[in-house]
């Protein structure tokens, strides 16, 4: 055990003295974290952005006149930012990528609308946007039905809407006839239509805070996410030594000293499970700091980056029983790392990819560590998050014995030269 | 005061029949000897001969595919540990942490041999003053040059004061100064009890260090003994080198005039055979002239141990 205690005190001196390379992995997910900050915003009430329409209107009539002008009032100009534009204009800065829809209103729109024919609003959208075409295909669809309905309910109304038009005087014994029949036909309908038989109440999760407690917020994901990720690599630095002191002759200076060779490797994780608690620490205090993330529980947290870094060391211990020079560490290391991480939700949420990469991601360290984050984030009580630590843990003691085993054979065999 | 010539009873390493193979390559061929305990014993080889491979098995790095090692008594095999702790390796390569510095890396290592944290403080202020490296102990051993890194290194080796202390030619690629500061710990050492296992391919380290060496080569003991029980093989015959224009065969009928003369090594060019020289080097060089052949070099060994190497071997060291 005092091995063991020299040779971790060793190690850590090696690393207090050059510490740059995992600092800049330590620092790697904080700059990560900042970035999709900025992106997708810190609120946890988020907002969609406005769909830019481009309008043109051909027919410069009565009915395309009201139709553009519902889709900019109201509710609606909170979601659409509507320009109406020439065509040619029109196509230019769709081709530009300027606007997500282009929605050209037809000539003859009023007159096909009156004589009830078939009138065809044409909407271009951006191929080059995924989601705010579609969006904007829907609010230009529904603008469309509830018009078409408006017309079929106020049918007569309509015509003789058309007749004082096509007459062009406005007398003021047929405009309060109008109004009359307006005012009966609406007293009609409001029979049917209020009060409404379902209604929509809106709420939003957010004011249940108290109780459920708080919801993940972007850093709230993405910090412990990229964590995990940069954790591997910064085990790795430390496994890595174990091929240095190979190169350099001191693990076989230490194989004539009275070392076992299983003291050397448990320093190694050990040391590699220390800086990973350490680096960890760090991240959550900066977590708190810069991205104002709570955490949950302390003891709690504690417990999860304990687990989790017993299980990252194991496992980066046992894939060097299979590794013999840096150069196989630099490329099986890092490919390990990268695909367990995608498909662990350091990269992509879990929840994106489908069933059966879902089953997959199971498997991989990354899922269970920010699994255990994200369920002490939202105050997930210990009954939940026990199995998932004693999980880690469990897996940590295997992964680490085995490598301890497996690694030491495969140094027995380097030090002979 | 290091007595040279000074030799103890008990032995510290008896070695019986030891045999070592690599891809079926003999690098250690059926080898026994003894070394006893206070004694600087040293393995004389060119690159290749075994002493290495022989260093290693002594000290557990490798494991013999027959024959026994005893150390102090105590069957190597059954007892590597406890050996380990009365052993102090020193390796051809720099072995320790370039980024510690000199105290940081003897405590490490010290404290990894079992020594006390009081003593090793003590230890090794002595061993950095007698290395004159006393005042630059903090600084990283990146920043020290290869002679003070060689020092350092062979101190590593010291530091927990081992009964035996086996040297991995421990003196390659150093100036003069640092050389002898090597020597003169290395003599400490020995005063002090330390039984050395050294191994060079420098005649003159040997000559110079050891009390008993043993003549490698291909694996096998030559010759074993002291300076001068190893200078007697060669007898009062001096080795010849004689380099010019001459074919095998003109270099075989030459000599062949010659019975006194042993051929150690004849090829293309150059001849080298063990003659009295001061009686019959004329008659020889004579000989080379009335065939009509030039000669570019001659040079004359008096029995050393290099004329014993050449004579054992039938090459210089160097080759």
């Amino acid at each position: 055990m005092n091995n063991i205690f020299h040779l971790i005190q060793k190690d850590f001196k090696r690393k207090w003295k050059n510490p740059v390379v995992i600092l800049g992995f330590l620092l790697i997910p904080v700059v990560f974290t900042i970035i999709f900050g900025i992106v997708f915003g810190s609120s946890e009430e988020q907002t969609l952005p406005q769909v830019p329409i481009l309008a043109v209107d051909k027919d410069k009539s009565f009915l395309t006149q009201f139709f553009l002008t519902a889709l900019n009032q109201g509710e609606l100009k909170k979601l659409v930012s509507l320009k109406v534009v020439e065509e040619e204009e029109g196509r230019r800065l769709l081709d530009k990528g300027k606007a997500s829809a282009l929605m050209i209103m037809p000539e003859n729109f009023t007159e096909d609308v009156w004589n009830h024919r078939s009138a065809e609003i044409l909407l271009l959208k951006n191929p080059a946007e995924q989601f705010l075409p579609q969006i904007a295909e829907e609010i230009v669809d529904t603008a469309s039905l509830l018009f078409s309905a408006l017309f079929s309910v106020f049918n007569n109304e309509v015509s003789l809407i058309q007749a004082f038009m096509e007459k062009g005087e406005f007398l003021d014994r047929d405009i309060s006839t109008l109004s009359i029949q307006i005012k009966n036909r609406l007293e009609g309908i409001a029979k049917f239509v209020f009060p409404p038989v379902i209604s929509l109440k809106q709420e939003t999760l957010s004011k249940k805070k108290e109780e459920a407690g708080p919801s993940l917020t972007v850093q709230g994901y993405i910090l412990p996410a990229m964590a995990i990720m940069f954790l591997l690599f910064i085990c790795n630095i430390v496994f890595e030594d174990i091929l240095r002191e190979k190169e350099t002759g001191t693990l076989r200076r230490m194989s004539v000293s009275p070392l076992k060779l299983s003291e050397f490797i448990w320093s190694k994780t050990i040391t590699s499970a220390l800086i990973g608690m350490i680096c960890t620490f760090v991240l959550v205090v900066l977590g708190i700091v810069l991205f104002s993330i709570q955490w949950g529980d302390l003891f709690i947290v504690f417990l999860i980056v304990l687990c989790l870094n017993i299980m990252l060391a194991g496992f980066i211990s046992l894939i060097y029983s299979f590794i013999h020079t840096e150069r196989q560490a630099g490329a099986a290391l890092s490919s390990v790392i990268i695909v367990m991480s995608m498909l662990g939700g350091s990269m992509i949420p879990v929840e994106n990819f489908p069933p059966l990469v879902q089953q997959i991601s199971k498997i991989t360290l990354n899922y269970w560590g920010l699994k255990a984050f994200h369920k002490a984030i939202q105050r997930a009580p210990f009954q939940e998050m026990a199995p998932i630590l004693v999980g880690m843990l469990a897996a940590g003691i295997v992964f680490s014995v085995a490598g301890s085993f497996f690694l030491k054979s495969n140094l027995r065999k380097g030090l002979i030269r | 005061m290091f007595q040279k010539t000074s030799r103890r009873k008990a032995e510290m390493i008896k070695i019986e029949h030891l045999t070592k193979t690599f891809n079926s390559i003999k690098a250690v061929d059926d080898i026994s000897l003894e070394i006893e305990k206070g004694e600087i014993f040293g393995f004389l080889g060119p690159n290749g001969a075994g002493k290495t491979t022989t260093i290693s098995m002594i000290s557990g790095l490798l494991k013999p595919d027959s024959g026994k090692i005893h150390v102090d008594s105590m069957d190597l095999e059954s007892n590597l540990r406890k050996i380990k702790k009365i052993m102090g390796v020193v390796p051809q390569d720099m072995a320790f942490y370039e980024e510690l510095s000199a105290k940081e890396n003897l405590l490490f290592w010290g404290r990894l041999q079992g020594v006390s944290r009081k003593n090793l403080e003590e230890r090794i202020q002595s061993y950095l003053e007698a290395t004159g490296l006393l005042g630059r102990e903090k600084e990283p051993l990146k920043k020290y040059s290869g002679g003070m890194k060689r020092r350092i290194n062979l101190v590593i080796g010291l530091i927990h004061q081992p009964k035996l202390l086996l040297l991995d030619e421990p003196t390659i690629g150093i100036d003069v100064q640092t050389k002898l500061n090597i020597f003169k710990l290395i003599k400490e050492a020995s005063s002090r009890g330390t039984t050395i296992l050294y191994t060079t391919h420098n005649l003159m380290e040997a000559e110079e260090l050891c009390h008993r060496i043993a003549i490698m080569d291909n694996g096998k003991i030559l010759a074993l003994g002291t300076l001068e029980e190893l200078i007697q093989i060669v007898g009062e015959k001096d080795i010849i080198i004689i380099s010019g224009r001459f074919s095998v065969d003109q270099g075989r009928k030459i000599t062949s005039l010659f019975k006194e003369a042993t051929v150690l090594s004849l090829k293309e060019g150059k001849i080298i055979l063990s003659l009295e020289a001061s009686k019959k080097m004329p008659l020889l060089l004579e000989e080379f002239f009335r065939q009509g052949i030039s000669i570019n070099d001659v040079s004359i060994k008096q029995p050393n141990l290099e004329s014993v190497f050449l004579k054992l071997t039938g090459k210089e060291l160097r080759e």
